[in-house]
């Protein structure tokens, strides 16, 4: 328990009103199973939860850590076990109170905003000024700046946008001791559009690949890149998500693509990267979208077998979705011009999915805004991720069908429900050299037999991922960590060095950024434990 | 039903925060973008759908127990049901404003409740009103107009004025008006005058279920005896209590319930009233919650198990009242309708609902106040309601904070372009 002096210093920074130990309250973030693979559903309750509202706030909050020793953690949204407390009494910063959009520099196209503007609202301020953000693949409601400072952050439109970590310019940075350091071009008094110097850039030292998962100070402000937008400002129409009428706008075409193999689509992906057209991009199966959409349907179908599924899928083979947007009539049809010389000459096809009036309303807003995703939820109530790393474009079905093994396993022992076969979420970047691809598993976490499968299904799928020779982002998590770091010249060794220089009194939580966990050994067969061994006796350090 | 009832909804949050927002498709600014007064005002995480429901889990598994403070987080909540259609959005599993409810019946059940509401329930005992107001006052709203006695005669439509008209005089004019209209239109009215009692649907959100249950099924053989077909109120809130809530609690309403809208939609789209005046006014409407997403019809409980369920057997928010109020007030000649951002499915509330208005006045204000902002930025001069506790709380937080908006009711609004003169509005 917090002591009261230290408890008092926290009101003391944030008011009373803006501090709490109330255990039912501490409870609300401690409730997290997404993307919690230990099979527990709650993490450890905080020591007490603060509210700051300025950068000023969050450092009396961090040196008041400081002073009596106290573990912190600061989170935006909170959405998934990573943001949760790893220790006793950590103190979390809640920073819902910073959540203003501080600029958008429209000439030099980019935004600076607190850490509780969510994409969606970002988006929308940006569409005004014929702007556009990057937002993540799980949805508009998380944070930008979490994403471009501490995680890696895909989407849909990072064949145009990128990642969340290419969008990061100037950084305002609460170090684990309480100081504030701005990173970049701010530092210098110049301004927030750079992000690196003077000297050498900290954005390696701040994020690296795939962040800290706010186990390294507190970011309390952020540029963001923007790009160029040239539809309406607000795309209107009636409807949520699945009776959205918001139609995608008259500067925007949407193709469903499917090609005659893996390697077609593949060197569709490549040239398509080459051209540089695409807006939005995702590779998902037919089968997908109706899991989506009519995910009682989809269990109806798939309780009698995977025949019809497979059937649908075969009628798209190998296909992606791609949205092209354009500054003019002219333009939009050069784009479709150049999509479909691509796919001609591949052998595969380019449906023009404008043409059906029901999915060019459902996926208007719904694909820009990077919505419809959200209704992954409807068919088991949880997924969870294999999160995989960011490899080259080829890799990524090699890598989906080495999921799918274990994946296929925890199906038949009842343990994931039965998605009807591959199911992957594959995206695109860097000129389409890289994809970033996700394994999707579904399961309820309300059922202790998929409850039980978690951590073991983690360990399987990173033995999957060493043995392909691919890094899953997954390694944020200790356990995966605790595989990885062996097989991967300890590379968290190295982060731990870093946090110290940062935080000589260790008082950020650092348990999903560099710390290691045991898995519970015997519940692992003998068998994976062995091909563990031998891989770390083959890599190992 | 109790809250181990809902332990399954409260588990299927995943904590995603999409309950704090609007829908996102219809997102249209940073500035009115948030969709929940409470997590909006006191910022931590329990105070939003999500977080109440994992409080209320954390309770139910034992971590943590109910008293005061966590009682006075339940609380700070108007129910207005937002949240739910967040959630809605792309869920189906979770009835959120199901658990807001049962946490305050729980509360309820063991004592650890705001005094401001054992007050106003004690004054419902006694008075049959939430205000506390004397019972025998309750018909003078209606003095003059000549209504039949529903108590001795036979109306086709009887009219329940609910307890803010009944007792809030510088609204009667509004209700007044519009009985008049539909009397100039041959609508057969008859009204309970000091005999009305509550709902009970305020009550009910208290978390008072017993008494609910008494005012309902009260109310529901007094609309029986009269023999009326329609049982019609201008208040938001006795709307939903009919509609939803009573089929709910099992009470049976043997006359169709109606909002004042729907009747003076169905009588200017039959053109038994005119609308002639032409009313150079630019004017905003306010979604009353209890008209819109909460006025839905109620649907029987789903009944199969919580892993997955029909989106057709959800509370969506759809079936609420929406077009009417817009299509009479596009009718209205020289009106210029604005709309809000937050409308419809995902109106933000005005304040007073769920007992806010008694128990954390401040609160309800500051919700108040941000509706009215909202309203400004439309443009418009006048921000035109169909609920009499919206009403109340939008005139009085404009006058607090001196805000150049005038509040109408709708009735005013047609009652004024039907040519009779109105304040304000003439």
């Amino acid at each position: 328990m917090l002591s009261d002096e230290a408890f008092r210093d926290l009101v003391e920074a944030v008011g009373e009103e803006n501090a709490t130990r109330e255990p039912a309250m501490l409870d609300s973030y401690a409730w997290q199973p997404f993307l919690n693979m230990s099979g527990e559903l709650w993490v450890r309750r905080p020591g007490a939860v603060v509210l700051p509202a300025s950068t000023g706030e969050v450092q009396a909050v961090v040196r008041a850590c400081n002073r009596h020793r106290l573990t912190f953690k600061a989170l935006s949204t909170g959405w998934g076990a990573h943001n949760g407390p790893t220790r006793e009494d950590v103190v979390v910063l809640d920073l819902r109170r910073m959540n203003r959009i501080l600029e958008i520099d429209e000439k030099n196209m980019f935004a600076v905003v607190q850490p509780y503007v969510c994409g969606g609202e970002l988006q929308a301020e940006a569409w005004k000024l014929g702007l556009n953000t990057h937002i993540v693949g799980a949805g508009p409601h998380c944070s930008p700046l979490a994403g471009a400072t501490s995680m890696h952050g895909c989407g849909n439109d990072s064949i145009h946008m990128s990642t969340s970590s290419r969008n990061l310019l100037g950084v305002e940075w609460v170090l684990p001791d309480g100081e504030v350091l701005r990173v970049g071009s701010p530092g210098s008094g110049a301004g927030w559009f750079c992000g690196d110097g003077p000297g050498p850039s900290l954005r390696g030292i701040i994020r690296g690949t795939s962040g800290a998962f706010g186990g390294f100070g507190v970011f309390t402000a952020a540029a963001l890149k923007l790009y160029h937008w040239p539809g309406p400002a607000v795309i209107e129409g009636k409807g949520l998500i699945l009776d959205s009428t918001c139609a995608l706008p008259d500067c925007c075409r949407l193709y469903q693509c499917a090609f005659p193999s893996e390697k077609a689509c593949d060197d569709a992906v490549y040239r398509i990267g080459e051209a540089e057209i695409g807006y939005l991009f995702v590779r998902m199966v037919a089968s997908e979208f109706l899991l989506l959409l009519l995910p009682h349907l989809f269990q109806k179908l798939v309780g009698k077998g995977r025949k019809l599924l497979e059937l649908i899928n075969r009628a798209l083979p190998h296909p992606f979705m791609i949205t092209l947007v354009a500054d003019t009539p002219e333009e939009l049809a050069w784009q479709e011009r150049v999509l479909r010389d691509i796919t001609d000459s591949l052998g595969g096809v380019a449906l023009n999915m404008g043409d059906v009036e029901a999915v060019r309303r459902l996926m208007g807003s719904n694909l820009l805004r990077c919505t419809v995703f959200a209704t992954v939820f409807r068919n088991g109530n949880l997924f969870a991720t294999n999160l995989d790393g960011n490899e080259a474009t080829d890799s990524q079905y090699a890598w989906t069908h080495a999921m799918q093994g274990p994946k296929e396993e925890y199906i038949r022992r009842g343990g994931l429900l039965d998605d009807g076969g591959e199911n992957p979420y594959i995206v695109q970047y860097e000129n389409n050299l890289y994809g970033h691809c996700e394994t999707i598993y579904f399961y309820d976490h309300r059922r202790p037999e998929h409850l039980e499968t978690l951590e073991e299904l983690a360990f399987d799928t990173t033995l999957a991922a060493i043995e392909q020779c691919n890094v899953p982002l997954a390694a944020f998590e200790p356990v995966t960590r605790k595989l990885m770091s062996p097989l991967a010249c300890r590379f968290n060794e190295w982060q731990k060095r870093i946090s110290a220089a940062f935080d000589p009194a260790g008082v950020s939580d650092t348990g999903y950024y560099t710390d290691e966990r045991d898995p519970d050994w015997e519940r692992i067969p003998a068998h994976k434990v062995e091909r563990l061994r031998r891989l770390q006796e083959r890599f190992g350090s | 039903m109790a809250l181990e009832d809902y332990r399954e909804d409260m588990a299927a949050c995943v904590r995603c925060s999409s309950c704090k927002w609007v829908p996102f498709n219809q997102m249209r600014s940073a500035r009115f973008s948030h969709n929940c007064p409470s997590i909006d005002r006191y910022n931590f995480h329990c105070y939003s759908g999500s977080g109440r429901m994992n409080m209320g889990l954390s309770m139910l598994e034992g971590r943590s127990r109910l008293n005061e403070r966590v009682s006075e987080v339940i609380y700070a909540c108007q129910l207005c049901g937002a949240c739910d259609l967040a959630c809605k959005t792309y869920r189906e599993v979770i009835e959120l404003t199901e658990v807001l409810l049962e946490l305050r019946a729980d509360c309820v059940e063991r004592g650890e409740m705001p005094l401001e509401h054992m007050a106003a329930i004690d004054a419902l005992k006694r008075e049959n009103n939430m205000l506390g107001e004397p019972r025998a006052e309750r018909g003078a709203w209606a003095e003059g107009l000549g209504l039949k006695d529903v108590n001795r005669e036979r109306a086709e439509v009887i009219i329940h004025a609910g307890c803010r008209y009944s007792y809030d005089r510088e609204l009667w004019p509004a209700l007044r008006g519009a009985v008049r209209l539909l009397q100039k239109a041959g609508v057969d009215l008859g009204v309970a005058h000091a005999e009305e009692g509550c709902c009970g649907g305020r009550a009910y959100e208290l978390g008072y279920r017993g008494e609910a249950l008494n005012f309902a099924e009260d109310l529901a053989s007094r609309v029986k005896a009269s023999g009326a077909s329609v049982l019609l109120t201008a208040c938001s809130d006795g709307f939903a209590a009919f509609r939803w809530l009573y089929p709910r609690m099992g009470v049976r309403l043997d006359a169709r319930p109606l909002h004042l809208v729907q009747m003076l939609d169905e009588l200017v789209r039959q053109g038994r009233i005119r609308l002639s005046r032409r009313l150079d006014l630019v004017a905003t409407w306010h979604d009353p919650c209890h008209l819109g997403r909460m006025g839905e019809p109620w649907m029987p409980e789903w009944p199969g198990d919580k892993r997955q369920r029909l989106r057709c057997w959800t509370r969506t928010g759809r079936r609420g009242v929406y077009e009417e109020p817009r299509r009479l007030l596009r009718s209205v000649p020289g009106l210029k309708l604005r709309e809000m951002e937050r409308i419809r499915e995902w109106s933000w509330c005005c304040g007073a609902g769920g007992g806010v208005i008694d128990a954390f006045p401040d609160f309800a204000g500051w919700t108040a106040r941000e509706r009215l902002e909202e309203a400004l930025a439309t443009g418009a001069e006048a921000l035109v309601t169909a609920c009499p506790w919206c009403e109340r709380l939008f005139r009085d937080t404009a006058r607090e904070h001196r805000l150049d908006l005038r509040i109408h009711d709708l009735s005013e609004v047609i009652l004024a372009s039907s040519g009779e003169e109105v304040e304000g509005l003439c």
